[in-house]
């Protein structure tokens, strides 16, 4: 990942000005830590911080056309880069890093470019032919952006919202998939798939087509000139990545300079679900595996740095990110600048235990629909900003664009929870994999339930978060929680410890604002709250809730198959 | 390097105070990116930024003896650890770090250790059975460090100005070669070496015992677990330093695990001195040679940072540590840990011209004492911190203690700089190593004189300072200066602006007082002004006013090639001012 800052049209061009963009720059820093550049042109402000992944020692940045009229400031990775490059011909090509077809893709098509490029990205564009600008981002968010204004009348777009908040009046998370174009002043929607109308989709199931789209989008991700990794979790979605992943790895450019054993990575307290998980298909895979333990202490330690980083008071978010954001800091301590990461599945495929409690595929398929929608807010943002905050890139292969086509694009009755045909969540991912001659994983890892959320690193953890909560916030703190925090009032003692580490660093209305709230029942949205009645009255951010309706839903046996958690998590 | 806070007695435990521990701890991350470890024992507080450069596995900070009740966090490198191990058989070490030795040694010999250690490190030590603790820096104060007290009653110990300066009443550097007891209550000097007392030594010059001396020192400093290189600007001292590791690199652990060449890098303005020259001795030693340009905007816009993490208003050490706070980014981004550097050679040897006009070597002999003594306010300070603000370890085999000894105990007539009998500057370090069989480096790169200070990385980069700074500085702020800064007064528009940067980030008095101050010419200490009685008219901070002194010296045809075929003008007052006279260099 990078870091971008851009500030539009700014009333007053001094060296002040200049001098406070640098130091709003360095803000962002931890995401490229690998060198900065800044672009002034009159009144506009192109800043970048580096992570060098492709193209290390030419690739710095902002980025220019030929002849130097137009200037881009990227964040992210275009995988098709070269098959750009191809059909842009006529265009002379100055670095070889993946983010300069932008600037000639503009050229040769103005505003209408943005859906050519596949790949995870947030750019800033700026023509100073007439002084027009465009940001965009990414289809889905995995890349964050922020756009804000100033009272002098200026834009600002920025990777993360602690590099605008504090010059801007108002400002709010860039959504995914759009692009902001100075000329029409407005935002607009260049992300146009299919499923996006939430119309229930009638293709067969073919697992074939499912398996290759998704080999298709991990191969895709293995574009790197510097070391990488897989976060394995051990559950199904990591362990698909990483056999994916050991299984094409020799025929890449990376293994050629790297070689060609693949490094797995997971982290947990002392003895957790998901280090046992992980280390059984490390050995499987045959992967250079390294296991990271934290401590509850640690983890607490770390909950002022992770709320700066994440800018969340989600508690799911914020339980998640934790282990994640300690484990990227050592990963990045061994030499590794990449990892492909799992986040996605669970949202395409109905993965979340309440889904069991879909009332028919309609619901089901729109509830994936507004999941996938939602992920910038959650698992986007945690997976991007725990890593760059200690300069490693994550690498989402299931929010692959034509991955989701195709996984979207499947008749929802065949990804419902139908035990009586001996199918659990996720099935079709599971059984599109299950390959008898050559298998990807073994059968009961293949189709093994893990953990929900953050119970896998550990079942203390959660707890040892609440316990901490508990000491810091008080019963009357609680009381009167609706009056300090009139907007997503916090519910629980956890809840209300995050929101005030979170105000302290971000205390605007409008950064608030950013962060999503309403009733949900382990992680699902509000409207799927509705598909049992006791829910509304139990609403636990964890996977915890979900796990009561688990059992009194099926057999006991059936839930405990699951995993030893049900003893441990099921209170 | 690591960053360390230790926060002791600070008569609150609560939640509150470990989490504004943390915090400040957090300012220190920059130079120990790879983990953070924060020990708690009662109101005492041991927090460490850690890069690990040995044992990176399991070598996690603060650390312990047998039992934990002797903790300790530790930013350095004790090149001897192994050794020391073998002398402590009956105690067992929980990890492979080099610096788990120093709760072990000081369980066996209590507070009076320190001089075993041979290295670099700051750490700070506590003993949970009395609640007693110490600090110690090492004997030159190659790493940085800071001691401040609280108006609790705490004594704060920390890495960096900016991990206590918000919390302490008073604060002040740490003393190189010093330990505070907390029995004590008081700092007392651990370094006793006889060059100490400035007397003026009397062994003869022995061009192989110098030389052997040398080789020992950058040897034992090829210690690691991880990529490392050399820093190379093509002058004497650092290809010297290249040169060694070089030959010697095939023999250690570190080739074994990286590969037998040597990585160099070298930072510069497009077509600089200091590129070319770098260049030329890369070619020659064969080594994996990394170039950086920046230009002036690259630097000027990196300046408030570079304050901010050298945490000086010193003119000339803001601008040598520039160039070298943006090649260190570059260099963490190759995934190179570890750098060799070549600070202290023009301390010891009297390398800096103004040494030439050294009335005596008694003068001469006491004016090095001087430099190296202050070297950790100045050379040091840059080399660790503009490397640190990266995660990037410098080590600075110059300043090896051994090789101390042997440098300063030669008799100092050999230092003098001698025209008449063909003796630059450091003279009989160039010697030691003119080995004609095998050369160390050609000739003419062994006696070649090279740029002094930072005109080696592009001419254009004082000039740009001083041109920024004008913009920046107006007249009538200049005017008012002594009484605005009525301390260390800023005698130009540059040290004006650099002042004001500092000042926002450190507006503590205390910190004021850490800056060192005082007349300098090209460098020089106040004492030396003296040597020259028209020196004291131009007080520049650069290299560039004694070159005048140069000229008017000696002949020309004495002079050195960088010197003699230029344009030398008699006139001092001009000197580093145009562009003009720049052209000395060429």
């Amino acid at each position: 990942m990078c870091g971008i800052l851009a500030v539009l049209g700014i009333a007053d061009h001094s060296q002040v000005k200049r001098s406070r963009i640098i130091e709003l720059s360095r803000r962002l820093r931890h995401r490229g830590p690998d060198w900065s550049g800044l672009h002034h042109h009159q009144d506009c402000y192109l800043s970048h911080q580096r992570l060098a992944i492709v193209d290390p020692t030419s690739g710095d940045q902002p980025l220019y056309n030929e002849d130097k009229t137009v200037v881009v400031t990227v964040n992210g990775e275009i995988y098709n880069h070269k098959e750009l490059r191809e059909k842009l011909k006529s265009h002379k090509f100055k670095t070889a890093s993946d983010c300069e077809v932008i600037a000639h893709l503009y050229e040769e098509h103005g505003e209408d470019f943005v859906n050519l490029l596949d790949g995870m990205f947030s750019f800033v564009l700026l023509d100073t032919r007439d002084n027009s600008f465009i940001a965009a981002r990414d289809a889905i968010g995995i890349t964050p952006l922020y756009i804000g204004w100033g009272p002098d009348g200026s834009t600002w777009f920025a990777s993360e919202m602690k590099a605008l908040s504090d010059d801007c009046e108002r400002f709010m998370s860039f959504l995914p998939g759009h692009i902001y174009s100075s000329k029409n002043g407005g935002l607009r929607r260049w992300y146009n798939p299919p499923w996006y109308l939430e119309h229930t989709p009638s293709a067969p199931y073919e697992p074939l087509v499912l398996r290759k789209a998704f080999e298709k989008a991990v191969v895709k991700r293995l574009m790197t000139d510097v070391p990488f990794g897989v976060l394995l979790s051990g559950g199904l979605d990591s362990s698909l990545v990483a056999s994916v992943a050991s299984r094409y790895m020799a025929d890449s450019e990376a293994a050629c300079q790297w070689g060609s054993q693949l490094h797995t990575f997971c982290i947990g307290l002392k003895g957790s679900p998901d280090l046992g998980a992980a280390r059984e298909v490390a050995n499987y895979l045959g992967t250079r595996h390294h296991e990271f333990t934290f401590t509850v202490q640690e983890g607490i330690d770390a909950l002022e740095e992770v709320i700066y980083h994440i800018e969340t008071y989600d508690v799911t978010t914020i339980r998640a990110s934790t282990p994640m954001f300690l484990m990227s800091r050592k990963i990045k301590s061994l030499g590794v600048k990449m990892v492909l990461s799992g986040e996605g599945a669970d949202e395409i495929f109905g993965g979340y235990l309440y889904f069991h409690k879909a009332p028919n595929k309609e619901e089901f398929h729109q509830e994936t629909c507004r999941k996938i929608k939602a992920l910038h807010l959650y698992d986007c943002l945690r997976a991007n900003k725990s890593t760059s905050a200690w300069g490693v890139e994550a690498r989402v292969p299931f929010l692959d664009k034509e991955f989701i086509n195709v996984a979207m694009g499947i008749d929802p009755e065949w990804k419902m929870i139908r035990p009586d045909l001996g199918r659990i969540e996720k099935w079709i991912l599971r059984n599109a994999f299950d390959d008898e001659q050559n298998p990807y994983l073994p059968k009961h890892i293949l189709y093994r339930q893990k953990e929900q959320f953050s119970d896998g690193v550990g079942y203390s953890w959660i707890d040892g978060l609440k316990d901490h909560a508990n000491q810091q916030v008080t019963d009357s703190m609680l009381a009167n929680a609706s009056f300090v925090y009139p907007e997503n009032t916090p519910t629980t003692k956890e809840g209300y410890h995050y929101r005030t580490i979170f105000e302290r660093f971000f205390p605007k209305n409008p950064a608030r604002s950013t962060v999503p709230g309403g009733p949900s029942v382990a992680c699902s949205t509000a409207k799927a709250v509705e598909w049992d009645a006791a829910w509304s009255k139990n609403l636990d951010p964890s996977g915890r809730a979900a796990l009561g309706v688990h059992v009194a839903a099926y057999e006991e046996t059936k839930a405990a198959s699951g995993s030893p958690s049900v003893n441990g998590s099921f209170e | 390097m690591c960053g360390i806070l230790a926060v002791l007695g600070c008569s609150d435990d609560c939640q509150a105070k470990r989490v504004r521990v943390l915090e400040l701890s957090r300012r220190l991350k920059h130079r120990g990116p790879d983990w953070s470890g924060l020990y708690q024992h009662g109101d005492c507080y041991l927090s460490h930024q850690r890069l690990a450069i040995i044992d990176p596995a399991s070598g996690d900070q603060p650390l312990f003896n047998e039992d934990k009740k002797i903790v300790v966090t530790v930013n350095g490198e004790i090149y001897n650890h192994e050794k020391l191990r073998s002398l402590l058989p009956n105690h067992n070490f929980q990890t492979g770090s080099d610096c788990d030795v120093i709760a072990h040694l000081y369980e066996e010999y209590g507070e009076n250790f320190v001089d075993m250690l041979d290295g670099m490190f700051s750490f700070v030590l506590l003993d949970t059975r009395d609640n007693s603790f110490l600090a110690a820096r090492d004997a030159i104060g190659i790493t940085s460090l800071y001691i401040g007290w609280g108006l609790d009653g705490s004594v704060w110990i920390s890495s960096e100005l900016k991990g206590l300066n918000d919390e302490c009443e008073h604060f002040e550097a740490f003393p190189p070669g010093h330990l505070y007891s907390s029995k004590t209550e008081a700092l007392r000097r651990w370094y006793n070496p006889s060059w100490f007392s400035e007397a003026i030594p009397s062994a003869p010059y022995d061009p192989l015992v110098l030389r052997q001396a040398f080789e020992n020192a950058v040897i034992k400093r090829l210690m690691t677990d991880v990529p490392f290189g050399v820093l190379l600007s093509g002058g004497l001292d650092s290809s010297l330093v290249a040169s060694i590791t070089a030959r010697h690199l095939a023999g250690t652990k570190a080739a074994k695990q990286w590969g037998a060449q040597l990585h160099s890098f070298c930072v510069g303005l497009e077509g600089s001195p200091d590129l070319k020259a770098a260049k030329e001795v890369a070619d020659y030693l064969g080594t994996l040679h990394h170039e950086f340009h920046f230009t002036v905007q690259d630097g000027i816009d990196a300046i408030e940072d570079v304050i901010y993490h050298i945490e000086t208003y010193d003119v000339t050490t803001i601008r040598a540590s520039t160039p070298m706070f943006l090649m260190s980014r570059k260099i963490k981004s190759l995934g190179v840990k570890m750098v060799l550097s070549g600070e202290g050679a023009d301390e010891i040897f009297g390398g800096y011209l103004y040494f030439h006009k050294a009335p005596n070597k008694e003068e001469f002999h006491r004016e090095t004492c001087h430099k190296i003594k202050a070297l950790h306010q100045y050379d040091c300070l840059r080399a660790n911190k503009a490397t640190s603000a990266w995660g990037l370890e410098a080590r600075i085999p110059f300043l090896d203690k051994e090789f101390l000894n042997v440098a300063m105990n030669i008799d100092p007539e050999w230092k003098m700089v001698k025209p008449d009998e063909g003796r630059i500057e450091k003279w009989i370090l160039r010697k030691a190593f003119d080995d004609e069989k095998r050369p160390y480096l050609p000739k003419h790169i062994l006696y070649r004189q090279k740029e002094q200070f930072s005109d080696g990385v592009g001419y254009s980069w004082i000039d740009g300072l001083k041109a920024h700074a004008e913009l920046h500085v107006t007249d009538k702020m200049m005017l008012n200066a002594t009484h605005i800064f009525p301390h260390n007064t800023p005698k130009t528009k540059e040290a004006y602006y650099y002042r004001m940067i500092f000042e926002r980030f450190f507006p503590q008095n205390s910190a004021t007082l850490t800056v060192p101050g005082g007349a300098s010419v090209a460098c020089s200490t106040a004492a030396a002004v003296e040597w020259d009685a028209s020196w004291s008219k131009n007080l520049d901070p650069s290299g560039r006013a004694a070159i005048g002194v140069h000229n008017s010296g000696y002949e020309t045809k004495h002079l050195p090639n960088a010197v003699a075929n230029g344009n030398l003008k008699t006139d001092i007052m001009v000197m580093g001012v145009s562009a003009q006279e720049l052209t000395i260099r060429g």
